[in-house]
Protein backbone atom coordinates (compact mmCIF):
# COMPACT_ATOMS: atom_id res chain seq x y z
CA UNK A 1 0.00 0.00 0.00
CA UNK A 2 1.47 3.17 -0.84
CA UNK A 3 1.05 6.14 1.56
CA UNK A 4 -0.78 9.76 -0.40
CA UNK A 5 2.20 12.09 -0.07
CA UNK A 6 1.38 14.76 2.75
CA UNK A 7 1.48 18.61 1.49
CA UNK A 8 2.07 19.44 5.03
CA UNK A 9 5.22 21.75 5.36
CA UNK A 10 8.08 20.58 7.59
CA UNK A 11 10.32 23.80 7.13
CA UNK A 12 9.36 27.23 7.66
CA UNK A 13 7.30 28.57 4.40
CA UNK A 14 7.30 32.45 2.57
CA UNK A 15 4.09 34.25 4.08
CA UNK A 16 3.51 37.69 3.66
CA UNK A 17 0.91 39.78 4.81
CA UNK A 18 -2.65 39.10 3.88
CA UNK A 19 -2.14 35.52 3.36
CA UNK A 20 -4.85 33.39 4.26
CA UNK A 21 -5.48 30.00 5.59
CA UNK A 22 -7.87 27.40 3.31
CA UNK A 23 -10.99 28.08 4.54
CA UNK A 24 -12.66 25.18 6.03
CA UNK A 25 -15.69 23.99 7.18
CA UNK A 26 -17.11 21.00 9.71
CA UNK A 27 -20.23 20.06 10.41
CA UNK A 28 -23.07 19.69 10.71
CA UNK A 29 -22.24 18.67 14.43
CA UNK A 30 -24.17 15.43 15.63
CA UNK A 31 -23.42 14.48 19.22
CA UNK A 32 -21.78 11.13 17.79
CA UNK A 33 -18.74 14.12 16.80
CA UNK A 34 -19.05 15.98 20.52
CA UNK A 35 -18.42 12.14 21.87
CA UNK A 36 -15.81 11.01 19.37
CA UNK A 37 -13.84 14.16 20.17
CA UNK A 38 -14.63 13.18 24.56
CA UNK A 39 -13.30 9.89 23.85
CA UNK A 40 -10.27 11.11 22.00
CA UNK A 41 -9.34 13.74 24.75
CA UNK A 42 -10.99 12.56 27.94
CA UNK A 43 -13.01 15.81 28.34
CA UNK A 44 -16.16 13.59 30.23
CA UNK A 45 -18.17 16.78 31.58
CA UNK A 46 -21.63 16.02 31.74
CA UNK A 47 -22.73 19.11 29.98
CA UNK A 48 -21.39 17.43 26.75
CA UNK A 49 -22.57 14.49 26.38
CA UNK A 50 -25.81 13.66 29.27
CA UNK A 51 -28.90 15.20 27.88
CA UNK A 52 -30.51 14.91 31.43
CA UNK A 53 -27.38 16.21 33.38
CA UNK A 54 -27.51 19.61 30.88
CA UNK A 55 -31.22 20.25 31.39
CA UNK A 56 -30.58 19.97 34.71
CA UNK A 57 -27.91 21.87 34.75
CA UNK A 58 -30.46 24.41 32.84
CA UNK A 59 -29.63 24.68 29.22
CA UNK A 60 -31.13 23.76 26.58
CA UNK A 61 -29.46 20.54 25.68
CA UNK A 62 -25.45 19.03 25.42
CA UNK A 63 -23.18 21.39 23.92
CA UNK A 64 -19.62 21.22 21.67
CA UNK A 65 -17.05 21.02 23.37
CA UNK A 66 -14.51 24.06 23.06
CA UNK A 67 -11.76 22.37 22.81
CA UNK A 68 -12.21 20.06 20.23
CA UNK A 69 -12.88 23.26 17.90
CA UNK A 70 -9.96 24.69 18.70
CA UNK A 71 -7.96 22.04 18.19
CA UNK A 72 -9.34 20.90 14.65
CA UNK A 73 -8.46 24.93 14.21
CA UNK A 74 -4.69 24.39 15.40
CA UNK A 75 -4.75 21.27 13.37
CA UNK A 76 -5.51 23.32 10.41
CA UNK A 77 -2.97 25.62 11.52
CA UNK A 78 -0.18 23.30 11.92
CA UNK A 79 -1.25 21.85 8.73
CA UNK A 80 -0.63 25.27 7.06
CA UNK A 81 2.29 26.56 8.48
CA UNK A 82 3.85 23.80 9.81
CA UNK A 83 3.49 21.60 12.96
CA UNK A 84 6.59 22.16 14.02
CA UNK A 85 6.87 25.86 13.14
CA UNK A 86 4.12 27.18 15.63
CA UNK A 87 5.51 29.23 18.41
CA UNK A 88 2.18 30.74 19.90
CA UNK A 89 -1.16 29.56 20.02
CA UNK A 90 -3.75 31.85 21.84
CA UNK A 91 -7.91 31.42 22.00
CA UNK A 92 -10.40 32.67 23.25
CA UNK A 93 -14.22 30.98 23.33
CA UNK A 94 -16.47 33.94 22.55
CA UNK A 95 -19.70 31.54 22.01
CA UNK A 96 -21.19 27.90 22.33
CA UNK A 97 -21.25 25.49 20.04
CA UNK A 98 -24.74 23.22 20.01
CA UNK A 99 -25.32 20.07 17.79
CA UNK A 100 -26.54 20.90 14.11
CA UNK A 101 -23.96 23.75 13.94
CA UNK A 102 -22.07 24.41 10.72
CA UNK A 103 -18.43 25.82 11.59
CA UNK A 104 -15.80 27.92 9.54
CA UNK A 105 -12.35 27.96 10.20
CA UNK A 106 -10.13 30.92 8.75
CA UNK A 107 -6.99 32.36 8.78
CA UNK A 108 -5.10 35.71 8.00
CA UNK A 109 -1.53 36.76 8.25
CA UNK A 110 -1.26 40.04 9.57
CA UNK A 111 1.73 40.99 9.66
CA UNK A 112 5.88 39.61 9.56
CA UNK A 113 8.16 40.58 11.91
CA UNK A 114 11.50 40.50 11.21
CA UNK A 115 10.83 39.68 7.71
CA UNK A 116 14.41 40.38 6.50
CA UNK A 117 15.90 38.16 9.49
CA UNK A 118 17.25 35.04 8.80
CA UNK A 119 14.35 33.99 11.22
CA UNK A 120 11.40 35.41 10.71
CA UNK A 121 8.02 35.16 12.75
CA UNK A 122 4.35 35.40 11.11
CA UNK A 123 1.15 37.02 13.51
CA UNK A 124 -2.28 35.00 12.27
CA UNK A 125 -5.34 35.74 13.64
CA UNK A 126 -7.79 33.05 13.19
CA UNK A 127 -11.27 32.40 13.75
CA UNK A 128 -14.30 30.04 14.23
CA UNK A 129 -17.92 30.94 13.37
CA UNK A 130 -21.33 29.13 13.58
CA UNK A 131 -23.44 29.42 10.02
CA UNK A 132 -25.04 33.00 9.80
CA UNK A 133 -21.96 34.17 10.75
CA UNK A 134 -21.64 34.39 15.01
CA UNK A 135 -18.02 34.15 16.25
CA UNK A 136 -17.80 31.26 18.41
CA UNK A 137 -13.70 31.47 18.82
CA UNK A 138 -10.93 34.25 18.09
CA UNK A 139 -7.24 33.48 18.35
CA UNK A 140 -3.91 34.77 17.54
CA UNK A 141 -0.74 32.71 16.67
CA UNK A 142 2.84 33.17 15.86
CA UNK A 143 4.59 30.87 13.40
CA UNK A 144 8.27 30.36 12.11
CA UNK A 145 8.17 31.83 8.06
CA UNK A 146 10.90 31.28 5.56
CA UNK A 147 12.71 34.72 4.70
CA UNK A 148 11.61 36.93 2.28
CA UNK A 149 12.99 36.17 -1.16
CA UNK A 150 14.02 33.04 0.22
CA UNK A 151 16.43 30.94 -2.19
CA UNK A 152 17.78 28.13 -2.27
CA UNK A 153 20.79 27.55 0.59
CA UNK A 154 23.66 26.74 -2.16
CA UNK A 155 22.80 29.99 -4.11
CA UNK A 156 23.70 32.07 -1.26
CA UNK B 1 -17.50 31.16 44.92
CA UNK B 2 -14.09 30.21 45.13
CA UNK B 3 -11.44 31.13 47.78
CA UNK B 4 -8.62 33.27 46.59
CA UNK B 5 -6.59 31.43 48.85
CA UNK B 6 -5.96 29.35 46.46
CA UNK B 7 -3.33 31.15 44.09
CA UNK B 8 -0.91 29.51 43.90
CA UNK B 9 -1.59 26.13 44.86
CA UNK B 10 -0.03 23.31 43.37
CA UNK B 11 -2.33 21.18 41.56
CA UNK B 12 0.05 18.01 40.65
CA UNK B 13 1.92 16.41 38.22
CA UNK B 14 0.61 14.37 35.43
CA UNK B 15 2.64 11.98 33.03
CA UNK B 16 1.39 11.71 29.85
CA UNK B 17 2.46 9.46 27.13
CA UNK B 18 2.06 10.69 23.37
CA UNK B 19 1.29 7.81 21.55
CA UNK B 20 0.38 6.73 18.33
CA UNK B 21 -3.15 5.17 18.66
CA UNK B 22 -4.20 8.38 21.09
CA UNK B 23 -3.30 10.44 18.36
CA UNK B 24 -5.08 8.66 15.47
CA UNK B 25 -7.84 8.81 17.31
CA UNK B 26 -8.00 12.61 17.68
CA UNK B 27 -7.25 13.19 14.09
CA UNK B 28 -10.44 11.29 13.38
CA UNK B 29 -12.12 13.19 16.21
CA UNK B 30 -10.81 16.61 14.42
CA UNK B 31 -12.20 14.99 11.07
CA UNK B 32 -8.63 14.81 9.53
CA UNK B 33 -7.82 11.90 6.77
CA UNK B 34 -4.44 13.39 6.34
CA UNK B 35 -2.06 9.79 7.44
CA UNK B 36 0.17 12.11 8.29
CA UNK B 37 -1.39 12.78 12.01
CA UNK B 38 -1.16 8.83 12.95
CA UNK B 39 1.34 7.08 10.09
CA UNK B 40 4.73 6.77 10.80
CA UNK B 41 5.29 5.94 7.20
CA UNK B 42 3.40 9.15 5.79
CA UNK B 43 5.69 11.21 8.58
CA UNK B 44 8.66 9.80 7.42
CA UNK B 45 7.80 10.65 3.83
CA UNK B 46 6.88 14.21 4.43
CA UNK B 47 10.37 14.83 6.11
CA UNK B 48 9.29 14.55 10.00
CA UNK B 49 11.54 12.44 11.91
CA UNK B 50 8.76 11.22 13.74
CA UNK B 51 5.02 12.15 13.50
CA UNK B 52 4.16 15.42 14.66
CA UNK B 53 1.37 16.90 16.87
CA UNK B 54 -1.34 19.27 16.88
CA UNK B 55 -0.46 22.35 18.62
CA UNK B 56 -3.68 21.37 21.64
CA UNK B 57 -2.14 18.40 22.33
CA UNK B 58 -1.43 19.13 25.71
CA UNK B 59 -5.28 18.88 26.63
CA UNK B 60 -4.97 15.21 26.47
CA UNK B 61 -2.37 15.12 29.77
CA UNK B 62 -4.25 16.57 31.88
CA UNK B 63 -7.64 14.82 31.17
CA UNK B 64 -6.63 11.25 30.27
CA UNK B 65 -6.58 9.81 33.63
CA UNK B 66 -8.32 9.86 37.67
CA UNK B 67 -7.03 13.47 38.84
CA UNK B 68 -6.88 15.27 35.80
CA UNK B 69 -8.22 19.13 35.36
CA UNK B 70 -12.10 18.27 35.85
CA UNK B 71 -11.25 16.54 38.97
CA UNK B 72 -8.49 19.43 39.70
CA UNK B 73 -11.35 22.18 39.03
CA UNK B 74 -13.97 20.57 41.33
CA UNK B 75 -11.81 20.14 44.25
CA UNK B 76 -10.90 23.83 43.88
CA UNK B 77 -14.53 24.48 44.75
CA UNK B 78 -15.74 24.72 40.77
CA UNK B 79 -18.82 24.08 39.63
CA UNK B 80 -19.04 21.74 36.79
CA UNK B 81 -22.72 22.63 35.61
CA UNK B 82 -21.54 26.23 35.57
CA UNK B 83 -18.09 26.09 34.19
CA UNK B 84 -16.88 27.14 30.74
CA UNK B 85 -13.41 27.20 29.53
CA UNK B 86 -12.84 31.14 28.45
CA UNK B 87 -9.04 31.14 27.46
CA UNK B 88 -6.34 28.98 26.70
CA UNK B 89 -3.04 30.17 25.03
CA UNK B 90 0.45 28.17 24.24
CA UNK B 91 4.06 28.63 24.15
CA UNK B 92 5.75 26.25 22.20
CA UNK B 93 9.25 25.39 23.20
CA UNK B 94 10.08 22.61 21.40
CA UNK B 95 8.85 20.17 19.04
CA UNK B 96 6.30 17.57 20.78
CA UNK B 97 6.62 13.92 18.65
CA UNK B 98 4.65 10.83 18.82
CA UNK B 99 7.26 8.41 21.74
CA UNK B 100 7.34 11.55 23.66
CA UNK B 101 6.75 11.00 27.49
CA UNK B 102 5.13 14.56 28.87
CA UNK B 103 5.11 15.45 32.53
CA UNK B 104 2.28 18.81 33.45
CA UNK B 105 2.81 20.21 35.90
CA UNK B 106 -0.04 22.68 37.33
CA UNK B 107 -0.39 25.87 39.06
CA UNK B 108 -3.31 28.28 40.15
CA UNK B 109 -1.94 31.51 38.84
CA UNK B 110 -4.30 33.74 39.39
CA UNK B 111 -8.45 34.02 40.90
CA UNK B 112 -10.32 37.10 40.04
CA UNK B 113 -14.03 37.96 40.29
CA UNK B 114 -15.86 39.68 37.57
CA UNK B 115 -19.26 41.59 37.20
CA UNK B 116 -20.67 40.26 34.19
CA UNK B 117 -23.22 41.81 31.32
CA UNK B 118 -25.99 41.55 33.20
CA UNK B 119 -24.57 42.42 36.80
CA UNK B 120 -24.04 38.49 37.55
CA UNK B 121 -20.67 37.36 39.59
CA UNK B 122 -18.48 35.10 37.83
CA UNK B 123 -14.96 33.65 38.82
CA UNK B 124 -12.28 33.65 36.77
CA UNK B 125 -9.61 31.04 37.73
CA UNK B 126 -6.45 30.99 35.29
CA UNK B 127 -4.24 28.07 35.81
CA UNK B 128 -0.38 27.34 34.05
CA UNK B 129 1.15 24.45 33.21
CA UNK B 130 4.44 23.41 31.92
CA UNK B 131 5.01 20.45 29.73
CA UNK B 132 9.08 18.87 29.78
CA UNK B 133 9.52 15.83 27.98
CA UNK B 134 11.15 12.55 28.70
CA UNK B 135 14.76 14.13 28.58
CA UNK B 136 14.09 16.95 31.06
CA UNK B 137 12.94 19.72 28.25
CA UNK B 138 10.69 22.33 28.54
CA UNK B 139 8.51 21.74 25.73
CA UNK B 140 5.37 23.95 26.37
CA UNK B 141 3.76 26.19 28.75
CA UNK B 142 -0.14 26.63 28.90
CA UNK B 143 -2.44 28.81 30.46
CA UNK B 144 -6.12 28.26 30.63
CA UNK B 145 -8.81 30.57 32.32
CA UNK B 146 -11.77 28.67 33.51
CA UNK B 147 -15.12 30.67 33.97
CA UNK B 148 -17.58 29.80 37.03
CA UNK B 149 -20.26 31.56 35.85
CA UNK B 150 -23.76 32.72 38.21
CA UNK B 151 -26.19 30.71 36.26
CA UNK B 152 -26.22 28.01 34.10
CA UNK B 153 -23.84 27.82 30.83
CA UNK B 154 -24.83 28.66 27.93
CA UNK B 155 -28.67 30.08 29.33
CA UNK B 156 -28.79 33.05 26.30
CA UNK B 157 -28.24 30.82 23.32
CA UNK B 158 -30.38 27.73 22.14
Amino acid sequence: MTVAGSKIPVAPVPMAEGDSMAEHEFGPLTRTHIVRYAGASGDFNPVHHDEEFAKEAGLPGVFGIGMMHAGILGQRLAAWVGPENVRSFSLRFTGQVWPGDVLTFRGVVTGVESAESADPVARIDLTVTRQGGGCVLTAAATARVAPAGDVPAGDR
Amino acid sequence: MVDTGIVGRELGTVRFPVERSKLAELARSFGSTDPLWSDHDAAAEAGFDDIPVPPTVTVLADLWREHGALDGAVRLGLDLARLLHGEASWTMLRPIRCGDELTARSSVLDVAERVGNRGESMTLVTIETGFTNQHGDSVATRRDVVIETAGPTGKEQS
